[in-house]
């Protein structure tokens, strides 16, 4: 099954790759070592947030057009039927409201920045939301030996060409796609591409394979745009801690009555 | 005695249940670059090596602080030291170790509080009443991050900003690089906003936009929002960083003071920064809580002032 599955993402990388390659453009800045330089901070300008798929507005929801490509997620049939559970229980279900680190690729497309640091054999990407942090391992070594249950999983990545590809495993269960119940399991394997559209403009496709929750690969597509104000810089959003905040605010309030 | 055997047991807690890999933290009092581990004198003596050390400099001529590192010297029970005959050394949860203090100035090696903030810090208010902030899976705090586990500088080799990746509940901090127009006063960070600049093979970091919300030791030593904190990292040989803090907030202290160590290169082949995800693993702060009848910190004792 699963080298079925690792030869159908395969196939599925390689029909995204012309959409990579029309969009390559010449003049994109490059590190010393000649890699496209993907450091700055950028933001996803979409709705994945609160639905990766199309949908009309809801009360506190933008209408938005999906990232999902083809719109549809290929559910199994007991996972379509939970899937639609979580989102009639979105309001507590989700696990954004515990405050807890959001998974990948949920993190990418927050509406939060993210700022990336790259050297020749790692590139980090800093989330202000949640504190997250990702460390994609660019120095030829393979993904740890699992299982490991991780928030952000374990990300080993190379360049293809002017593409970063990163391949993610060793996930939880525990996060969700978005706010409308879009959900994987532990065994969620993700391949990330990231290309340089211009200076300004990060392609970011994502494959997402899980045998447990869908019945074949499918992917994402967006774009992180650069953050130029003159004075960007991440600041905090640490939602937990938020949380910790008011509650300490309200046990205040109850000893000073 | 007993609530605070408390907190110790929920730190315990906490890093059982969501850190893989336990490292024991014994004091390790080694040299350091051919000096000696007392802070101060390791202070006097790295300040004269990184006069003629010339350290390795990544691609565009910058020295290259690039690796893991982790303070091996020293503690952060209190960086004004733990004398010998402290009745917590006798703790039968989580005893503290004998240290010398990390504070080099002033010459009498304790924190130069106003008098209300003495009262506060230094195991008063704040460690007999709050939480530690850090066992609430916040930032352990500048410089308690430095203290704490291991750490990561990835250093770009194209003047970009600067990220330090520590892996106690995976705080990272970014070090800005360049002239990035200063953030307005009225926003509060945990970590505070960094810019950093390089003087001669030194990196300095000036950071302010602090909320307040951390403690500087485990003995509830702190800073309020209105704290700037300058660190000096130094190469003093090839596997040794001279870390330095200067601390000027004048809504609590009477003068500027500073605390120094060593941060020692990891070599361990293979090294990685892992996910420490705290929060995530949380299970018994609540109860713990209700049990000592702590409060959570927030900078609530020195509100006001």
């Amino acid at each position: 099954m699963r080298n079925a599955f690792t030869s159908t993402i395969a196939a599925a990388v390689l029909t995204l790759a012309p959409i990579a390659a029309a969009g390559q453009v010449r003049d994109v800045p490059r590190t010393p070592d000649g890699k496209p330089n993907l450091q700055g901070i950028w933001q996803a300008l979409n709705t994945a947030a609160w639905d990766i798929q199309d949908h009309s507005a809801r009360l506190g929801v933008p209408a938005g057009q999906g990232v999902v490509v083809g719109n549809e997620i290929p559910y199994q049939p007991w996972a379509l039927v939970k899937k639609q559970e979580n989102f009639a229980n979105r309001l507590t279900a989700d696990p954004e409201t515990k405050g807890f680190l959001p998974g990948v690729p949920r993190i990418m497309y927050m509406p939060f920045p993210f700022q990336i640091f790259q050297t020749p054999g790692q590139v980090n990407i800093a989330f202000e939301y949640a504190r997250g942090i990702r460390i994609i391992h660019t120095n030829g070594t393979p993904h740890l030996r699992g299982p490991i249950n991780w928030w952000v999983g374990d990300s080993r990545g190379r360049w293809d060409g002017d593409t970063l590809v990163v391949d993610v495993v060793h996930f939880t269960d525990q996060t969700w796609f978005d706010r409308a119940g879009n959900f994987h399991s532990e065994a969620l394997h993700l391949v990330e591409r990231y290309t340089l559209d211009g200076p300004d403009h990060l392609r970011y496709e994502v494959t997402i394979e899980d045998p447990k929750v869908f019945t074949r690969p499918w992917q994402m597509s967006m774009i992180f745009y650069r953050r130029k104000e003159p004075n960007v810089r991440l600041l905090d959003y640490e939602p937990w801690l938020l949380m910790t905040e008011e509650q300490a605010a309200r046990e205040r309030g109850k000893a000073a009555n | 005695m007993k609530p605070r055997c408390a907190i110790a047991l929920i730190c315990l807690a906490v890093i059982v249940a969501v850190t893989p890999r336990i490292i024991a933290q014994a004091p390790v009092l080694t040299e350091a670059a051919g000096c000696p581990p007392e802070p101060l004198a390791f202070h006097t003596c790295a300040l004269q090596k990184a006069k003629t050390f010339n350290p390795p400099r990544t691609s565009n001529g910058r020295p290259n602080l690039q690796g893991h590192w982790r303070s091996l010297l020293t503690q952060a029970f209190s960086v004004e030291g733990v004398p010998a005959d402290d009745p917590l050394i006798k703790d039968p949860i989580m005893p503290w170790h004998a240290a010398p203090p990390e504070v080099i100035d002033p010459p009498d090696r304790k924190i130069p509080y106003q008098p209300w903030a003495a009262a506060i810090g230094r195991r008063g208010v704040n460690f007999r009443q709050y939480v530690d902030p850090r066992t609430t899976c916040s930032t352990a705090g500048i410089p308690r991050l430095a203290l704490q586990d291991a750490s990561q500088i990835v250093q770009p080799p194209t003047d970009d900003d600067v990220l330090w990746h520590h892996e106690d509940h995976h705080v990272y901090r970014v070090i800005a690089m360049g002239d990035r127009p200063p953030a307005g006063a009225a926003i509060k960070t945990w970590n505070g906003l960094s810019r950093g600049r390089w003087d001669g093979n030194t990196l300095a970091i000036d950071t302010t936009n602090f909320n307040g919300y951390t403690w500087i030791d485990d003995s509830g030593n702190f800073y309020s929002d209105t704290a700037h904190l300058t660190e000096r990292l130094t190469l003093i040989d090839a596997n040794t960083i001279h870390y330095e803090v200067t601390f000027e907030d004048p809504k609590v202290y009477t003068r500027p003071w500073r605390v120094a160590w060593p941060l020692r290169r990891i070599m361990e082949p293979g090294f990685e920064i892992i996910e420490e995800a705290c929060i995530e693993g949380e299970r018994s702060l609540e109860d713990i809580r209700q049990q000592g009848g702590y409060r959570f910190y927030f900078g609530e004792s020195w509100r006001g002032r």
